[in-house]
């Protein structure tokens, strides 16, 4: 009997006895550190600060590469409700984030508190942080004007009061302003290293400085243009007085970072459109990329672009790939190699009287070298295949053959023929080439970039060294220095292969919004660029636009994405059988203009905001 | 076959062999024997009524005709027989030399004895105080469906149930009174999860029984939505050694699935939907006849359903058990095999192994001890599939592919063919070409338990320990392969598509769960006065482990995975430690009135250390009006009104699956400081790991506490011929995460105040069951039916704020009910172009310039001449809950050695949101149910935009549209369901003992058996299962199953 109690009493111990129970629910989490672990070694100062590079806000990345089908750029082969959409939600494009800003501030000040990092370690941590922090507001005051400018973190007392911590709008030049300084000031506490392109340089500072400066100095000076965009206290509007200024410190910034000398044009591959297409590609000692976001494969860092983008018949992976499609209105305002701009030959006046060529690719000959680099056109060659694209078959009589499956073939006279291209197009046929042609900036050509389990490590550029020259001719333009305009324009335009250089007297801004169209497409410039010029609402004004014939022309409405639709003539022992004609070709799936309305220029404050803040003034126009 | 998985087979084979050895030794030991019949009080045969040789542990059943056989030793004259049966007084009879002894039992005055497991413990059917109900082996036995929770439809009152997925496997939704989430489950008296309730072999339990009111908060912290309490079989002290084999083996069909319709009728209504958009389409006459031909190549049809589809897919279970006792120890030694395969065909299978050991020793007049052992093995298998779910692909095949499109190009199998969404090509979907992917479950759970009775009159101490291990183990390998078009006049296959993307993944999961409990049991009776009493501690430490890697591997034929291939790979460690403290006294005063008083003390390890603690109080009362003198005098001897039991219980529980913003709690919220591993970041070239600041400490939240209150009726008729329940209750749930909304504070704080306990809401209900056991010239039959209601409502939000009275009116919760949908109200169809053009309210936000004769109107329910969502009112029920309202009805009938079941299960106030295929034709540019094609608005001729309408039923077809406005959501899409439906129909017959004898076979019985073999509903139309919850439809339905089986006794 006692052996049987002494084993029960031991169960007993067993059961309950060991810990007690605060103990035993004390369970260690197995992913959380401590702030003070994290501020005690600098490689997870580094973590922490690489969690907020992650998170630097930015409209469009490579795995959201849809919104460029909202505007005129591109057509959404598979996201047709982007067509379908006439007005811009005053929603769209909104950021209001301040638990970003609250973790920024809270990386600098933890920086700062920090004993166990070295003095060094310290400068270029809290360098980072402001930048970041700048960088935030920049991309703040771009969408929603001037927002509250909070600069330490803050926090609630539980008190059941928090009016305390409410803060007003900043006008918007005060964010600008703020924006500018904070780049100046930490230029100089940032490495100059031009190889460094994942984390905030010298260069970085003074290119970011250039940028912002030129978009305060255009919304004052263009939004004379759009009277109503505007508030009384000026969250929202720059006086037109301050633009000279701004345009100034614009010119001296990028003049600054040009004089430097760490950055240049790339320049290595013979032929001129892969050479630019390598400005997105060439990681290695890349002259002008001054910030990216970097992807590397096998690392967790990847991204999709090239698993929907790559062309569809080149597809590594069953249905996917072809998403973004080049529009026929981008596409035909790259000049041609004398300057001048014309629509497309396509045909001598009637829609039927074809002008034919012997290969596709002909019809895009003799234009700015950035068209191939930027696009890939029927015919292109790409990972050593020519893109198949054709929509259909033109007989003798004038009939068009044509099918609902890639590649399809049909029976004529006996013959089997195909009367589609393997990669389309077909009309609402996801990833066929609808609008004709495919993306090739950004578009990894290597093997395995279009499979989901490998993807690709193209990283995203934020920032090169031609957008400075481009900002320094705007602001040197802007400021009547036309010649020094010139010399910054033309440096980019010869290494696109037009070789003759603009004159002074050629430099106006159609010119200059031209240039940055077919430079900077894809690359997140084109909306900022349309708001702060103010002709967001003259390009995108909701009327039916046919395309326009004067693609220089900055103020011509394009509000709705054209497709080009090359066919293939079948008419065997007739003297142009296999030859190429196209049609311009407005897709069944493109059935609303866009309208940008007035209300669009500044991004919706949501209720919520307002009802937690009364203090934050609401957007005009809305 | 994997490794583990041989050797589970291998365990489960040899356990036969020990079993059949068993068998046939035990059937040599015979000498002579007695037999006779068993009857009741008014000379009726008592089937499966005990008989055993006193002081031995010889001893067996009746059969159907209350016929016994037992053996006795030739030599033993003096020898005593005692036949006991449920219900009646036990009889000892002493044995002399005689051969046929008959037995008449009497019935037990003091009515059922009945014992219902509750919690922690046992307890007379009449002394139970709380809302509990129990179904045992025979109401589970005759379901074969493959999970224990398929087995419950219908069944008890206050579960409802809905099973949406019908894969090989799956198993359904139940909830106990709709009161979300899922219930508690503790199996063989330690909580687990549902997938192991679902998983257990239906063969190895003995009862379940649902905790539906206070009584479940025993419980604690996790008691809310109420209990599920599983026990397995165990052998009984002195019972004779019975081998049972039961096995059946059966076929599967789909319930239902939507059709399609062929290449001919694909291409007319491409031609209509394109006339009736843009008045005009490419396609010509003369292709449409050829198509209606369907000879020519290219213009063929090909139906994917049959293609795809197998019928008779078998499904096969086997069990073997063996249990019995001494008066020591008694044992119960079970194995079961279940083999699924799916209606798509070999490669998509299911198979499980169950083994259950319960032994029990009494190895001392004071001490008991006991040893369970629960062990399963699940292995699903089937094509690796691109995608997330691999049973997708097959089914969506049936509607995304086109009839004009083939899976061979040429036809030639040794070419898949290259059409418009390739990871649909039924054609690769095979071990062969798409590779595979497998999962294997594998768990042991042994479990300790031991007694001591100690001097003090009637206090017991009981400990239990248990342990559970589960691996699972996750294997993928996706191949790459090519796909070809066929040129007919070069007669050449050019590689045109495919997939260059090979994908292999390893998930292992490792699960170990440490159970302890301690507890203090005393039961005594003064007099008239009976105390029970209880006072446990439980502790439960439960450690997952997960690590996942993937590759890409540079062959298809190799599936080991190499360092350089890997893409990715991830770790998790979590564990969670539970700790609570019961007491519980139960007091009963002469047989009359009986009250429970409990409470529960829990602490969970998710919540901040100054929230871990609950505590959760129930009482709860009955009243056994029968048993007082003046209702005595009233009824009479109690022949019409037998008992009456009236039951009142309140208490509070607690639900620690507290789900802020709709996600479950991060168990360490309240901890702050850095998440380390938010991604990574490429820096300066360097792969570097993120960490993300974790925010203000997330500390000020804790349980959901619910107070349950239940007022119950027993009741018993026609000397207890008919008995019956009926319930009524209300849960009041407090403390939902809110926010403070109250206090304003600024968004450029830049976080949002953590969630509070804030909110409440309620589930408010009844039901009721009633069932008559009856017999009529020789056939006994039993009719059971229950009806259940139970519906969530929110009381009040916190400081709800609206910017205007119509967001009020449309996003209010306050006092509603939950699970209301919202859409447009059809009120007809546009009959001509006429009416279309006069049609004042705009109907489609174009002017109707978008509309044609059938097409929808809706009600313009606010006056304002346009329909948008502003017309939106509620339309029917949400479309993802178990039924409002469900029941079940029951029969059962005996006659001889025949035996007949059937179940029904019905429910209402459910709905499904037809929408994707079910809405839009031509959804992805695939092909077009035919419930969407048949009987359509359209043109007499359709390639004339001219030529007059045809009405139909259907709205004119569209090609992919989904933007119309037709589309939007409305009562023309939704889908109010009403169903009753047979769940089981089971005839058998038990050989004559006289034949069976020869054999020594003590039982035979043979059956065949149906499952969801006809259903009553609104839902046939088109073409999808009542319970499906895809809104596509296109779920796998629930599969029709009939199968033959066997049982035998030795």
């Amino acid at each position: 009997m006692k052996k049987y109690i002494l084993s029960l009493v031991v169960a007993l111990g067993v059961v309950t006895g060991c810990k007690d129970d605060v103990e035993f629910l004390n369970v260690k989490s197995t992913n959380i550190l401590l702030v003070d672990e994290v501020y005690g070694d600098p490689r997870l100062v580094l973590s922490a600060a690489t969690e907020l590079y992650n998170r630097i806000p930015e409209l469009v990345e490579p795995a959201n590469f849809g919104i460029y089908a909202s505007f005129d750029e591109a057509f959404a082969s598979g996201d047709y409700g982007r067509h379908q959409n006439r007005e811009y939600s005053y929603d769209d494009w909104s950021l209001w984030d301040y638990g970003y800003i609250r973790e920024i501030n809270l990386f600098i000040e933890r920086v700062e508190a920090a004993k166990a990092l070295t003095p060094a370690d310290k400068v270029r941590f809290v360098a980072e942080g402001r930048f970041l922090r700048a960088n935030a507001y920049f991309e703040m005051v771009k969408r929603m004007g001037g927002v509250p400018l909070i600069t330490e973190s803050l926090t609630y007392d539980y008190s059941g009061d928090a009016a305390y911590l409410r803060k007003t709008r900043a006008k918007e030049s005060e964010v600008y302003d703020y924006v500018i300084a904070e780049f100046e000031a930490i230029k100089s506490l940032l490495p100059k290293a031009p190889n460094e392109k994942s984390r905030a340089t010298y260069g970085l500072a003074l290119a970011s400085k250039a940028r912002a400066a030129l978009y305060a100095g255009s919304i004052a000076k263009y939004g004379v243009n759009t009277p109503s965009v505007l508030l009384p206290n000026g969250e929202v509007g720059i006086p037109a007085t301050k633009a000279t200024a701004y345009f100034q410190t614009a010119l001296a910034a990028a003049q600054e970072l040009i004089n430097a000398n760490q950055y240049s044009l790339y320049q290595k591959a013979p032929d001129l459109s892969t050479n630019f297409a390598n400005i997105f590609l060439d990681k290695a000692n890349n002259s002008e990329v001054i910030f990216v976001e970097d992807y590397k494969l096998q690392s967790g860092k990847i991204h999709s672009f090239a698993l929907d983008n790559q062309p569809r018949a080149l597809t590594e992976e069953g249905e996917r790939g072809g998403r973004l499609n080049p529009s026929l209105n981008l596409v035909q305002s790259f000049e041609k190699l004398d300057n001048t701009f014309a629509p497309l030959a396509i045909n001598k006046g009637a829609t039927t009287d074809y002008i034919y060529y012997d290969k596709p690719e002909d019809l895009f000959a003799g234009r700015d070298a950035r068209l191939q680099g930027t696009v890939l056109v029927p015919g292109a060659i790409f990972k050593n295949r020519a893109i198949d694209i054709f929509a259909g078959i033109i007989q003798s009589n004038g009939t068009i053959l044509t099918g609902d499956q890639l590649g399809q073939l049909k029976t004529v006279n006996g013959a089997s023929v195909q009367v589609v291209g393997l990669s389309g197009p077909i009309e609402g046929y996801d990833g066929s080439a609808q609008g004709g042609f495919y993306m090739r900036k950004y578009n990894d050509p290597v093997t395995g970039s279009g499979q989901i389990g490998t993807q690709s490590e193209v990283w995203n550029v934020r920032y090169r060294y031609a957008e400075v020259l481009l900002n320094a001719a705007e602001a040197a333009f802007e400021l009547g220095q036309n010649a020094v305009a010139a010399g910054y324009i033309n440096q980019v335009r010869n290494r696109a292969g037009l070789t003759v250089p603009l004159t002074t007297g050629e430099i106006t801004f159609d010119r200059i919004v031209h240039e940055r169209k077919v430079e900077l497409s894809f690359e997140n410039h084109l909306l900022w660029d349309m708001k702060r010029w103010r002709i967001a609402h003259i390009v995108w004004d909701g009327s039916n636009s046919d395309l326009t014939t004067q693609p220089g022309k900055a103020t011509e409405p394009s509000t709705r994405v054209y497709s080009l639709w090359p066919y293939k003539v079948y008419n065997p022992g007739g003297a142009s059988h296999n030859k190429w004609v196209f049609r311009k070709v407005l897709s069944g799936r493109v059935t609303q203009s866009h309208i940008f309305r007035l209300g669009n220029y500044y991004s919706r404050i949501s209720d919520g905001i307002i009802n937690s803040n009364p203090l934050i003034t609401r957007n005009p126009n809305q | 076959m994997n490794r583990k998985n041989i050797y589970l087979t291998m365990y489960v084979k040899l356990v036969l062999l020990v079993l059949l050895v068993i068998v046939s030794k035990s059937a040599l030991a015979q000498q002579r024997s007695i037999t006779g019949k068993v009857t009741g009080d008014k000379g009726e045969a008592l089937p499966g009524a005990t008989v055993i040789l006193k002081g031995t542990s010889t001893g067996t059943s009746t059969n159907a005709d209350g016929i016994y056989t037992i053996p006795v030793l030739s030599e033993q004259t003096n020898s005593t027989l005692v036949v006991s049966y449920i219900g009646y007084v036990s009889k000892e009879i002493a044995v002399g030399a005689q051969s046929v002894i008959d037995v008449a039992i009497d019935p037990d005055a003091k009515g059922l004895q009945e014992v219902i497991v509750v919690g922690y413990g046992t307890q007379k059917k009449e002394s139970i105080t709380g809302a509990i109900s129990a179904v045992t082996s025979r109401d589970v036995g005759r379901v074969h469906a493959a999970t224990v929770t398929g087995t419950l439809a219908g069944k008890i009152p206050g579960v409802q149930f809905r099973q949406a997925d019908g894969r090989p496997g799956a198993a359904a939704t139940i909830q106990i009174r709709n009161m979300g989430g899922n219930p508690l489950f503790i199996i063989d008296g330690v909580p687990k999860d549902k997938t192991q309730f679902d998983n257990l072999s239906p063969n190895d339990v003995e009862t379940i029984t649902v905790l539906k009111d206070a009584s479940a908060s025993i419980y604690g912290s996790r008691a809310a939505n109420g209990v599920i309490i599983v026990t397995t079989k165990r052998g009984a002290v002195g019972q004779k050694s019975t081998i049972n084999l039961d096995a059946y083996y059966g076929f599967q069909n789909w319930t239902r699935f939507p059709k399609v319709v062929n290449a001919y009728e694909w291409n007319l209504g491409k031609a209509e939907a394109e006339v009736n958009r843009n008045g005009t389409t490419a396609i010509t006459q003369a292709e449409l006849d050829k198509y209606n031909v369907g000879t020519e190549y290219g213009y063929q049809s090909f139906d994917w359903y049959d293609f795809i589809i197998k019928e008779n897919s078998p499904q096969s279970n086997i069990n073997l058990s063996a249990s019995g006792g001494s008066d020591k120890i008694n044992y119960y030694i079970s194995a079961t095999r279940l083999d699924q395969n799916s209606v798509m065909g070999r490669e998509f299978i299911f198979n499980r192994s169950n083994i259950q050991s319960n032994i029990d020793a009494q190895i001392s007049d004071r001490i008991k001890v006991g040893l369970t052992i629960a062990g399963r093995q699940e292995t699903r298998k089937n094509p690796g599939v691109p995608g997330g779910d691999d049973y997708v692909a097959p089914k969506f095949a049936i509607l995304r592919n086109r009839p004009g499109e083939r899976p061979y190009a040429n036809d030639n199998p040794d070419y898949i063919n290259n059409i418009s969404n390739p990871a649909s090509n039924w054609g690769y979907l095979n071990y062969k070409r798409s590779g595979y992917l497998e999962e294997v479950y594998s768990s042991i759970t042994p479990q300790f338990t031991g007694e001591y009775k100690t001097p003090i009159k009637g206090l017991l101490v009981k400990a239990l320990y248990s342990y559970m291990f589960r691996d699972s183990q996750r294997e993928v390998f996706e191949y790459t392969y090519d796909t070809y078009t066929y040129n007919p006049t070069t007669q050449v296959y050019n590689k045109t598509g495919g997939s260059q993307n090979p994908y292999r993944q390893r998930v292992v999961n490792k699960i170990d769960e440490n159970i302890g409990q301690l507890q203090l049991n005393y039961t005594n009776t003064f007099g008239r006065h009976t105390i029970t009493a209880l006072a446990l501690t439980e502790r439960l430490r439960k450690r997952e482990r997960n690590v996942e890697a993937r590759t890409v591997p540079k062959t298809n034929s190799l599936p080991i995975m190499q360092f350089a291939d890997i893409v990715a790979y991830a770790d998790a460690d979590f564990t969670q430690a539970r700790v609570g403290y019961v007491g519980r006294v139960n007091y009963g005063f002469a047989d009359k009135y009986f009250v429970e008083i409990a409470a529960r003390r829990d602490a969970s390890w998710k919540f901040s250390p100054t929230k871990r603690w609950g505590t959760f109080p129930s009482i709860s009362a009955a009243w056994r009006i029968s048993e007082e003198p003046f209702f005595k005098s009233f009824t009479g001897d109690g022949r019409v009104l037998g008992e009456i039991k009236l039951r009142a219980s309140y208490g509070l529980l607690g639900d620690d699956n507290v789900r802020p913003n709709n996600v479950d709690l991060d168990p360490f919220a309240y901890n702050p400081g850095y998440s380390y591993n938010t991604g990574v970041g490429i820096m300066s070239g360097v792969t570097t790991v993120a960490a993300r600041d974790r925010g203000i400490a997330f500390d000020r939240i804790s349980w959901l506490t619910a107070k349950v209150t239940d007022i119950g009726l027993d009741f018993s008729l026609l000397n207890n011929k008919i008995t019956g329940t009926l319930d009524y209750f209300r849960r009041n749930r407090d403390g939902l995460p809110a926010v403070k909304s109250d206090v304003f504070v600024p968004s450029e704080v830049g976080y949002a105040l953590p969630q509070e306990n804030l909110e409440r809401d309620a589930v408010v209900g009844g039901e009721g069951s009633l069932v008559y056991n009856g017999s009529i010239k020789g056939v006994r039959f039993t009719i059971g039916g229950n009806l259940s209601y139970a519906r969530s409502r929110f009381i009040k939000p916190y400081n709800p704020l609206y910017g205007n009275s119509l967001l009020q009116y449309r996003d209010s919760r306050e006092d509603r009910w939950t699970g209301i949908f919202w859409g447009n109200e059809v009120i007809g169809q546009f009959q001509s172009q006429e009416e279309i053009n006069n049609y004042p309210v705009n109907v489609d936000g174009q002017g109707n310039r978008t509309m044609i004769p059938g097409d929808l109107i809706y009600r313009d329910a606010n006056n304002d001449g346009i329909i948008n969502s502003r017309d939106e009112r509620p339309i029917g029920y949400n479309i993802n809950n178990t039924p409002f309202l469900s029941g079940g009805l029951n029969l059962t009938l005996q006659y001889k050695g025949f035996d007949f079941a059937a179940d029904f299960s019905a429910g209402s106030m459910l709905a499904i949101n037809r929408r994707f295929e079910q809405r839009n034709a031509y959804q992805n540019t695939g092909n077009v149910p035919r419930l969407l094609f048949d009987d359509r608005w359209r043109r007499a001729d359709p390639l004339n935009p001219d030529s007059p309408w045809i009405a139909g039923k259907n709205i004119p077809l569209r090609y992919n549209d989904t933007g119309h406005s037709n589309q939007r959501d409305s009562d023309w899409w939704l889908l109010n369901i009403k169903y009753l439906r047979n769940r089981t129909m089971e005839l058998g017959y038990t050989l004559p003992t006289l034949l069976t004898q020869k054999a020594r076979i003590q039982k035979a019985r043979v059956f065949v058996n149906t499952y969801n073999l006809f259903s009553l509903d609104n839902t046939r139309p088109y073409g999808i299962d009542p319970e499906v919850q895809d809104e596509n439809g296109l779920q796998y339905p629930q599969t029709k199953l009939l199968n033959f089986g066997l049982n035998l006794s030795f």
